[in-house]
C-alpha cells in the first residue's frame, strides 16, 4: 500500500440547504507507521504519519487537527459543518516527512 | 475565577498530591507486610481512592498526569457534556472506532475550542487534538485509532470560556495495535 499515498476523498450530502448542519466524511490513503514495527528482514520501519489536518471553508480556517501515529492506517475522520454559504471546503493533510495533500469539495445549495 | 476557588479542594494537583501520599503509605504498609503483598496493597489503596462519581476513572499515570497538567493546568476536569463512544471490546487494536460528541454550544461567544483524545497506556497517550471553531456547528467527531492494550480512554473538551469537560471509556484490547 505504498502507492497512492495522499489520495483523499471528502464526502458531503448530495442535497444541502442553506443553514443545514451537514456531516463531512474524509479519508486519506496513508500508512501511518508508528516507528515501532520492523520489516520481515528486521529493518525498523521509520515513523511516517499524518501529523496535521487543516480545514478551511471559503477563506476561513474552521478546524485544525493535530494527530499522532496513533490514528489508524488510511485515516478517516468525520465532523459537522454549518453550511451557511456556498464556498469550497478544503482539507490539507500534512505528514511528518513534509508531504502535503489537498482535497476540496464545493458546498453548493440545492436549487429551490 | 470564583468557580475555580469553589473547586479548589478537588483540583487535579490536590488529587495528585493526595494520591502520591496514599501510594507512598501503601508502599510503606506493603513493605511491612512483606514484598509479596506490595502490589496488592498498592492496588487496594488505589481502588479505595477512586472517586465514586465524577472525575478520573483511574489514577492517571505519570505521563498522562503531565499531559493533563500541560493542557489544563489546575482547572478541574469534570465529567459531563461529552460522550465518548467506543466498543467495550476491541478485537483489533489497529482499528478501534471512536465517536466524540458534546452538547456544549458552538456559538461565537461560547464554544468548544479543543477536543483531546488521550489513551492512557499507549506509547504516545495524547493521541489527537481537534481544534474547533463555531463554524462546524456541533461537536461530533469520529475517527479510528490504534490501541496497544486494555486501558481507559479519555475524551476531554475545553471551552472558549475555560471550562474542561470529559468522558471516559474502558476498552478491552485483545490484539496489540501499536507493535
Amino acid at each position: 500500500m505504498t502507492t497512492g499515498i495522499g489520495d483523499a476523498r471528502i464526502r458531503v450530502p448530495d442535497r444541502i440547504n442553506r443553514g443545514d448542519l451537514i456531516l463531512v466524511n474524509a479519508i486519506i490513503s496513508h500508512p501511518m507507521d508508528t516507528g515501532f514495527f520492523r520489516t520481515a528482514e528486521g529493518k525498523p520501519i521509520p515513523a511516517y504519519f499524518i501529523s496535521s489536518v487543516v480545514i478551511t471553508y471559503g477563506s476561513d480556517e474552521i478546524a485544525r487537527f493535530d494527530w499522532t501515529s496513533g490514528i489508524s492506517r488510511d485515516p478517516v475522520v468525520s465532523f459537522t459543518l454549518r453550511a451557511d454559504r456556498e464556498a469550497p471546503l478544503t482539507m490539507v493533510w500534512t505528514d511528518n516527512k513534509g508531504g502535503s495533500y489537498k482535497q476540496s469539495v464545493n458546498i453548493a445549495f440545492t436549487a429551490a | 475565577m470564583s468557580m475555580d476557588s469553589r473547586n479548589e479542594a478537588t483540583s487535579p494537583r490536590d488529587q495528585l498530591a493526595r494520591r502520591t501520599f496514599l501510594r507512598t503509605c501503601g508502599l510503606a504498609v506493603a513493605a511491612l507486610l512483606g514484598s509479596g503483598r506490595l502490589l496488592q496493597g498498592e492496588r487496594l489503596l488505589a481502588w479505595a481512592n477512586m472517586p465514586g462519581g465524577p472525575g478520573d476513572p483511574e489514577i492517571p499515570n505519570e505521563e498522562v498526569a503531565r499531559i493533563l497538567k500541560s493542557l489544563f493546568g489546575n482547572r478541574p476536569i469534570r465529567k459531563g457534556h461529552v460522550s465518548l463512544d467506543m466498543p467495550a471490546v476491541a478485537e483489533d487494536g489497529r482499528v478501534v472506532p471512536v465517536i466524540i460528541e458534546s452538547d456544549l454550544p458552538m456559538r461565537p461567544d461560547q464554544h468548544v475550542k479543543g477536543v483531546h483524545l488521550i489513551v492512557d497506556h499507549n506509547p504516545d497517550p495524547h493521541l489527537a487534538a481537534f481544534h474547533l471553531t463555531p463554524a462546524i456547528g456541533s461537536v461530533s467527531i469520529s475517527t479510528r485509532i490504534k490501541m496497544k492494550r486494555t486501558t481507559w480512554v479519555r475524551a476531554i473538551v475545553e471551552t472558549s470560556t475555560g471550562e474542561v469537560w470529559a468522558d471516559y471509556a474502558r476498552v478491552l484490547v485483545t490484539l496489540n495495535g501499536c507493535g
